[in-house]
């Protein structure tokens, strides 16, 4: 599928006056905008999360249980946030999680200068901490195609939805929805796997659906280190469009019982289905095909092989850019567990090849969220990985759960067979990376240079603009701590483009479309996806980093429904909106709020609008 | 510094497997030279890239010649009888435990040496390849069942030395102790029992296997804090041995304590296969 041409587009483009008047973004007004004292001193990113006003700390939960002691060590888990906009400012929103009894979740409403403002408690979704249950994660999706993102809000107990009701409040309606059910779930996402128009959902079960909150056994923890198979596996729910959703887990063929941390979805053989990644705990990965019916075939002793590793997180992009989405996997690397990370290269044929060694992505320590992201507008996806366990006090855990695992006929399905871990830390204090990407073929951290490398218990990474600037930002959650706003403040040359995707036949949200780029001499691949990533929802509008390109030569957008939308000569640095069907791209405002004063008016066409014929199965060119 | 120690028992034989390995930004990831899936991280693809070998991977999945694949169907219980017969004959265990390396029969191999020593207690030697038969199934395990066959290596090992002090069973079992992580405090242990082998492999005559005792106390000393006698001892050792490898290529670092660090630690991966083919140790001087 990979499309080269000639690099002369840009020149030409600005000599017959497409591109070049609208190419002013990220140097104008919206890229000014916070490029100061960090990117004088080398650093990329600023950590701006106080003067933004998200400094509230996460807390863990304290179960109140007879293995209280013991789950205190397992369940340091909870710290998550989700991206959307959910009141259609053009700026992105987070809401972020709390996981103590009573702890408030927090909605924070972009306030589009790079401050936000805590309106979870009007909008009706502070709540969501009780004695029955602890939030896990959270996930903005449009389960109604009404073009407001509803939430999710993933529990450890019962998973709630909360309809976007549009006047800033929220209505929980996971009764009527039919998803009102003890689930142990820690992360979701919403695609639609049988492309009838509306978002399904798929649940990652980490524990079983024991009562964690009142267990009527002891035995509920992993019942071994590398083949457990007594986790809560998936739960696929499909949404039937009238607001209710149905379990099809079986059905689909998604009957799993690993300890699962996280799903993600997408095409790993172009043919227009998304397909899975099941990253579990204590025992192997899943990948599933999509055979285009609505099940899916587990394909994974083909696909990777079965693995004895502790995957976390499920993030699928095209990091080479040959066209095939790849996928990355965090594990566990640290002096006691040498395990690493898979970055599955994907061959092409359904089959994918781990080069995490090779490419220096194997050691990101402790790993949980891995996020593929473009910071530096190169055109290349770059990594940035949070990890750590429990940093707790100097004594090390380590001895104790060795004493265990060697001990004859140890349960280790019973919980009292585990050492507590009182204040002891476990692949504590570690160090982000972020992940430089150098070309397609090798990787090289550069946390520390950008100030990303914090040795907070990092869970979830969520991606946006948060000011709408081309230059994307990170929203980082932690365990136990408070979580930080880096913003990208790295020196506004390079191009870029941004889209945000519409769908009208497809599902509203766009889950699942691609877009292919053509910049300087190469052709982009990204996708809109459902939450992909451990305990954390990233941005739903693409970006592109374009470098040296000020025009794109072509873009082509492949919707689920299998309409493809081409378009030429696009001017860069601008967010573009593009509803399905729809005859052109609209330029959408970029910047802050205070620096749109002069900005070209919204709706202003570009490119040449030409929407090419159906091709029904959404075959890339 | 950044020490890099593991947690894992191996008990090192007479010579890493692996060659040397470069850092990540040293390696090249063309993807026409991607390696498979491992077995111990997940089994390879039915289709994908030529297999070759790699940094982890187990060398008996893909290191072997023609004439390898036609011995990958060997007898093995001809060879159990043999040993069976005599179990202090290491060159006939050797024998057979490469040749389950090559099957991957390493359940058969712990089995059968498990009750060699039930019937034959007082042989220390098979003690000592019942702890082999365990460091042979490490790189093919998880990372956790890595930890339980080092350990039931290493108590092997230790009953052999309790039975006879010899050279082997000293070297093996001190090394054993440096893949453990620092936390845990036995590399003191290490340096114990490879000072105790070095003294007897002076006592002796001179063989071309010692190097790799130099190899080793000079690591123990190095993870025991004591950077200034590692790299002594592996000058000692270069001195007598002028051409090995693995005592050229510590010195070559010794410049540099991180790029030292990294080599060591990589060196002692629990993922890589160490060789725990004897045959050094009747081979050449």
């Amino acid at each position: 599928m990979k499309r080269r041409r000639g690099s002369s587009a840009a020149a030409w483009a600005c000599a017959v006056g497409l591109g070049c008047a609208f190419s002013s973004g990220a140097g104008g007004p919206a890229g000014a905008a916070g490029n100061g004292g960090a990117a004088a001193n080398g650093r990329g990113f600023e950590d701006i999360t106080r003067q933004a006003g998200l400094a509230r700390p996460h807390h863990n939960r304290v179960f109140r249980n007879p293995y209280a002691a013991i789950m205190a060590g397992y369940t340091a888990l909870g710290a998550a946030a989700a991206v959307g906009d959910y009141d259609g400012d053009g700026f992105e929103d987070i809401f972020v999680t709390d996981s103590a009894e009573g702890g408030k979740n927090h909605l924070y409403h972009n306030n589009g200068d790079l401050t936000f403002t805590d309106v979870a408690e009007e909008a009706g979704l502070a709540g969501g901490n009780d004695a029955e249950n602890a939030t896990a994660a959270a996930l903005w999706f449009d389960y109604n195609n009404d073009g407001r993102p509803d939430l999710l809000v993933v529990r450890f107990g019962h998973t709630q939805l909360f309809e976007n009701l549009g006047n800033g409040k929220f209505k929980d309606v996971t009764r009527q929805a039919g998803l009102d059910r003890y689930l142990n779930s820690i992360q979701a996402i919403a695609f639609d796997y049988d492309h009838d128009g509306y978002l399904d959902l798929l649940l990652a079960n980490y524990f079983s659906p024991v009562n964690l909150f009142h267990p009527e056994t002891s035995r509920f923890f992993p019942e071994s280190f590398e083949t457990a198979n007594n986790g809560g596996g998936v739960t696929l729910y499909h949404n039937n469009g009238n607001g209710t959703f149905t379990d099809v887990t079986a059905k689909a063929g998604l009957t799993l019982s690993g300890w699962t941390l996280a799903v993600g979805h997408g095409d790993a053989n172009n043919d227009g289905w998304d397909d899975l990644y099941v990253a579990c705990d204590f025992g192997t990965d899943h990948f599933f095909v999509n055979n285009g019916n609505g099940t899916f075939t587990d394909k994974t002793a083909t696909a990777t092989g079965f693995d004895t590793k502790k995957g976390m997180n499920a993030e699928w992009g095209d990091y080479d850019n040959d066209g095939w989405l790849d996928i990355f996997v965090t594990n566990i690397y640290d002096d006691y567990m040498r395990e690493g990370n898979f970055l599955w290269h994907n061959n092409g044929n359904l089959t994918f090849t781990d080069v995490a060694r090779e490419t220096g992505t194997y050691d990101a320590g402790w790993g949980w969220a891995g996020k593929f992201f473009d910071y530096d507008n190169d055109g290349w996806l770059d990594l940035y990985v949070v990890n750590g366990w429990v940093s707790a006090g100097p004594e090390s855990y380590v001895p104790d759960i060795f004493a265990m695992i060697v001990r004859p006929g140890v349960d280790l399905a019973d919980a009292r067979s585990w050492p507590p871990m009182g204040n002891k830390s476990l692949s504590g204090y570690e160090k982000k990376k972020l992940f430089h990407n150098l070309g397609g073929q090798l990787f090289k951290d550069e946390a520390a240079r950008h100030g990303l490398d914090s040795t907070r218990d990092g869970r979830g990474i969520a991606v946006a603009d948060f000011d709408n600037d081309g230059r994307m930002d990170l929203f980082v959650t932690n365990a136990n701590a408070e979580p930080f706003l880096y913003h990208n403040v790295l020196p506004a040359g390079a191009h870029w483009l941004e889209l945000k995707l519409e769908g009208r036949k497809s599902n509203r949200d766009a889950v699942g479309a691609k877009a292919l780029v053509d910049a300087g001499g190469r052709t982009l691949l990204r996708f809109v996806d459902g939450g992909n990533g451990f305990a954390s929802q990233s941005t739903k509008r693409l970006h592109f980093g374009l470098a040296e390109t000020a025009v794109v030569e072509r873009l082509d957008v492949l919707w689920p429904s299998g309409l493809r939308q081409s378009f030429a000569q696009v001017a860069a640095d601008h967010i573009y909106r593009l509803v399905e069907g729809g005859p052109r791209l609209e330029v959408l405002p970029a910047g802050l709020r205070a620096a749109r004063h002069g900005r070209p008016a919204a709706g202003h066409p570009a490119g040449a609008p030409a929407t090419l014929p159906i091709d029904p199965r959404g075959k890339q060119r | 510094m950044n020490r890099r120690l593991t947690w894992f028992f191996l008990a090192a034989g007479l010579a890493p497997a692996a060659a040397p390995t470069p850092g990540p930004a040293n390696q090249s990831p063309a993807p026409s030279n991607r390696p498979p899936a491992v077995e111990q991280g997940a089994t390879a693809p039915a289709a994908g890239p030529a297999p070759g070998p790699a940094p982890g991977r187990d060398p008996a999945q893909s290191n072997q010649s023609p004439a390898h694949s036609d011995q990958s169907k060997p007898d093995l219980g001809a060879m159990e009888s043999a040993i069976a017969a005599d179990p202090e004959s290491l060159r006939t265990a050797s024998e057979y435990r490469q040749a389950v390396i090559r099957a991957r029969e390493y359940d058969r191999a712990i089995a059968f040496f498990e009750k060699l020593v039930a019937d034959r207690p007082q042989s220390a030697n098979a003690w000592l390849n019942f702890g082999y038969a365990y460091v042979d199934k490490i790189p093919a395990a998880g990372s956790i069942s890595q930890v339980i066959l080092a350990n039931n290596a290493l108590t092997r090992f230790s009953k052999s030395i309790e039975l006879r002090k010899s050279w082997l069973a000293l070297y093996t079992r001190g090394n054993s102790y440096l893949y453990w992580p620092k936390i845990f405090g036995r590399a003191p242990l290490g340096v114990a029992d490879l000072e105790e082998a070095m003294a007897l492999a002076r006592s002796g005559p001179r063989k071309n296997v010692y190097a790799r005792n130099y190899v080793a106390l000079g690591d123990a000393y190095w993870k025991t804090e004591r950077p200034a006698k590692a790299r002594a001892t592996w000058e000692e050792g270069a001195k007598l041995f002028p051409g090995e490898p693995q005592l050229k290529a510590r010195l070559a670092r010794a410049g540099n304590a991180e790029a030292l660090e990294a080599y060591i630690s990589d060196q002692l991966d629990p993922n890589k296969r160490v060789d725990t083919d004897l045959r050094p140790l009747w081979e050449g001087p």
